[in-house]
């Protein structure tokens, strides 16, 4: 069984670690490319959300280099993530891919997962402590990931030459992916510190920070969003995301119930707005801002991708929600047609304008 | 003076206005229901209305503005789940909001939250509680909820049988005598969400343009909600949204009771749940073969010229495939 998964923050080192321990066998889709989104758009049905086009995209690649199997998460609603099984595999299946499909959701019970799992494990013949090993170390892997790249975020406005934190956080990144051992992880940790420290830093610089919230897929895949992290830190920046891997997993086994920005505390956040949880990211991301303007975030960039429903909806409350807090938030809807430099100067106007607004402030 | 309700026609209403209506008229309260869309009007409402949403979604805001000056109180129900399983559309969900927020000095809203997913707020329960923030006695309050039930039951009798409700539908199509099975001869089933199927402004007429044409329609308000169940049961996949759900149990069911020739599939751009849905059944159709399908999608700048080509080459198509000619 070769299995493929939609990419999905640092999902790939997460599963990567697990697969070399005790299987099965993974085969991620090539780095999403233009082509990819080619291929997506091609075969998507034409309204169909960015995702979508993403999804199928990666799919069609991963089926290329060789993967059997592709396991994806639904969901019941209302957002149309829970019907892409179907419609992905009647497209697959219509360009002739043979390929099994995996669902994973809510209506089959957990019990069911650990009895395959199971299964999995005593094929391979890896014993039951070996396997929780496994996923403690894969979990040691993405939270160690998770936090480079907040270092990575806060290091990068403070940069003397440009650039640099990228190419040292792409090192990190493949130094964990490399790690074999507890050992191995702590020797990798202790080196990306210092790598991070030699940096050449201005302290003097005082950047604004930006929060960036909206749809998950749009917000942690830097593919999808035009690597608008790393564009607004080399504009001077400190960005931070609301959506990380771990904060998907923790939010759906209800493990995040002691921390202060969580999902489900943006979600409370945002009831003076919107009274009910629509489902999908909308009401986090009308409570995140909220949140975060607390921790003196200066200003938020909603991901909406093109014709999401429910980022619609957050949208025009956002207004509301901007008026009140007096937070500037910029809506980004995102979709395949977007070019480099629209992107760029629409980022530069909304920091010009933080900036305005900073000196503003210090006149007063 | 009594209480002024106003309803938008628009999104839900070209379902379960009769139940609306017959609830608030036992309860002694005015209904003002905005003007059917005409062009002037809905212009004004797309100034307001968001860019990234649907049309019938910024035609609802339209019709809000038209009657926000004439009301106390502007009605806009959240249908979130009626039988417990399904779900509503997310924008329709949070429209009550998105007003709010969008157009300034508007009426209180009334929004039950319907979600029959939860024991307390059941559709009775719901409605029952906003009548008594309106100062109603729970006595009253059942009668005309048993009112509403009874009206909305009878309209949909009749639109099974393939009437159209004069309530709903306005003048244009008052009387259909045109609808007689035995003088017609290509049957069409139309399918699509109600607001589109049903607004004569958004789709240019285009039930009447196909009854003129001689041709039966069939909507999937004439398939029985119990068929719909199994139409979906036997397919792979249980569809979660209420009105993607009908329309693909719909089409399932025509296309394997074989009683059409052809199927339109009337959507409008960027809507999330035709977005999934249209796909399927166009697959379907496909793979069967027996059937003519044309999807037609509507954004704001369709013209009705457009439309009609399209409309008229498809029933040509029709034709010829039933006398038996081969194209040329």
């Amino acid at each position: 069984m070769k299995l493929t998964v939609p990419y999905l923050g640092r999902i790939d080192i997460f599963l990567n670690a697990m697969a070399r321990k005790i299987g099965p066998e993974f085969v991620f889709p090539p780095r999403t490319s233009s082509r990819t989104l080619l291929l997506g758009t091609k075969y998507s049905p034409e309204s169909a959300c960015l995702p979508f086009k993403f999804i199928l995209g990666n799919f069609i690649e991963a089926l290329e280099k060789g993967a059997d199997t592709i396991a994806m998460i639904t969901d019941r609603g209302p957002c149309r993530v829970g019907m892409y099984d179907v419609v992905m595999q009647q497209i697959l299946r219509d360009l002739g891919f043979q390929f099994e499909w995996v669902v994973m959701d809510d209506t089959r019970i957990l019990g069911d997962y650990l009895l395959r799992f199971n299964r999995e494990r005593k094929k391979r013949g890896a014993s039951f402590f070996e396997s929780l090993q496994a996923i403690r170390f894969s979990w040691k892997k993405v939270k160690l990931c998770e936090s480079i790249e907040r270092k990575a975020q806060k290091t990068r406005p403070l940069e003397v030459k440009r650039g640099e934190t990228t190419r040292v956080l792409t090192d990190s990144l493949r130094w964990i992916d490399e790690a074999s051992s507890f050992r191995e992880l702590a020797l990798v940790d202790q080196q990306c510190t210092n790598e991070f420290n030699r940096i050449e830093k201005d302290p003097s610089r005082n950047p604004p920070k930006i929060l960036i919230t909206g749809e998950a897929y749009m917000v942690i895949n830097p593919h999808a969003n035009h690597d608008i992290e790393r564009r607004l830190g080399e504009m001077g920046v400190e960005v931070t995301r609301t959506v990380w891997f771990s904060s998907q997993i923790t939010h759906a086994l209800h493990l995040d119930l002691f921390n202060p920005r969580s999902k489900r505390k943006a979600i409370e956040a945002s009831q003076p707005y919107l009274k009910h949880n629509l489902g999908g990211e909308c009401n986090a991301s009308i409570g995140y801002p909220i949140l975060y303007q607390k921790d003196g975030y200066e200003g938020a960039i909603q991901l909406l991708p093109f014709g999401c429903m429910l980022e619609a909806v957050a949208k025009n409350i956002l207004v509301r929600v901007s008026q009140e807090h007096d937070l500037p938030i910029l809506t980004f809807a995102l979709s395949e047609n977007l070019s480099e430099t629209m992107i760029d100067t629409r980022l530069s106007a909304f920091v010009d304008l933080l900036q305005k607004r900073r000196e503003k402030k210090r006149d007063r | 003076m009594t209480t002024r309700i106003g309803i938008p026609r628009a999104l839900l209403f070209y379902r379960y206005f009769p139940f609306w209506e017959a609830f608030f008229q036992t309860l002694n309260f005015e209904v003002v229901v905005s003007r059917p869309s005409h062009r002037g009007l809905i212009e004004e409402g797309f100034k307001f209305a968001d860019d990234d949403t649907c049309i019938p979604m910024k035609m609802a805001f339209a019709h809000t503005i038209n009657i926000k000056e004439q009301i106390d109180f502007l009605f806009l129900p959240r249908l979130l789940s009626l039988d417990g399983k399904t779900c509503a559309c997310p924008r329709l969900a949070g429209l009550p909001e998105m007003l709010k927020y969008s157009i300034p000095n508007l009426p209180t809203i009334l929004d039950p939250y319907v979600d029959e997913r939860h024991r307390n707020s059941t559709l009775f329960q719901s409605f029952s509680e906003m009548a008594l923030t309106l100062g109603k006695k729970s006595k009253g309050i059942k009668q005309a909820f048993q009112e509403g039930e009874k009206a909305y039951f009878h309209s949909k009798k009749r639109m099974e049988k393939g009437e159209k409700n004069p309530e709903l539908f306005g003048k244009a199509i008052e009387k259909d005598p045109l609808n007689n099975k035995e003088r017609l001869g290509k049957k069409v089933a139309v399918v699509g969400h109600p607001y589109c199927l049903y607004d004569p402004y958004f789709n240019f007429d285009l039930l009447k343009i196909l009854q003129q044409s001689q041709v039966f329609v069939y909507t999937q308000e004439m398939i029985p909600k119990e068929v719909i169940d199994l139409e979906i049961r036997g397919f792979e996949k249980d569809v979660y949204w209420d009105s993607g759900r009908e329309i693909l149990g719909a089409s399932l069911h025509y296309l394997h009771t074989t009683q059409i020739d052809g199927l339109i599939y009337l959507t409008c751009f960027s809507c999330g749940v035709d977005s999934m849905i249209e796909p399927l059944v166009k697959h379907r159709i496909e793979e069967d073969g027996k059937i003519l399908y044309l999807c037609l999608m509507i954004d704001e700048h369709t013209g009705p010229t457009g439309l009609l080509t399209r409309v008229e080459a498809f029933l040509e198509t029709l034709e010829r495939k039933k006398s038996g000619r081969r194209m040329t």
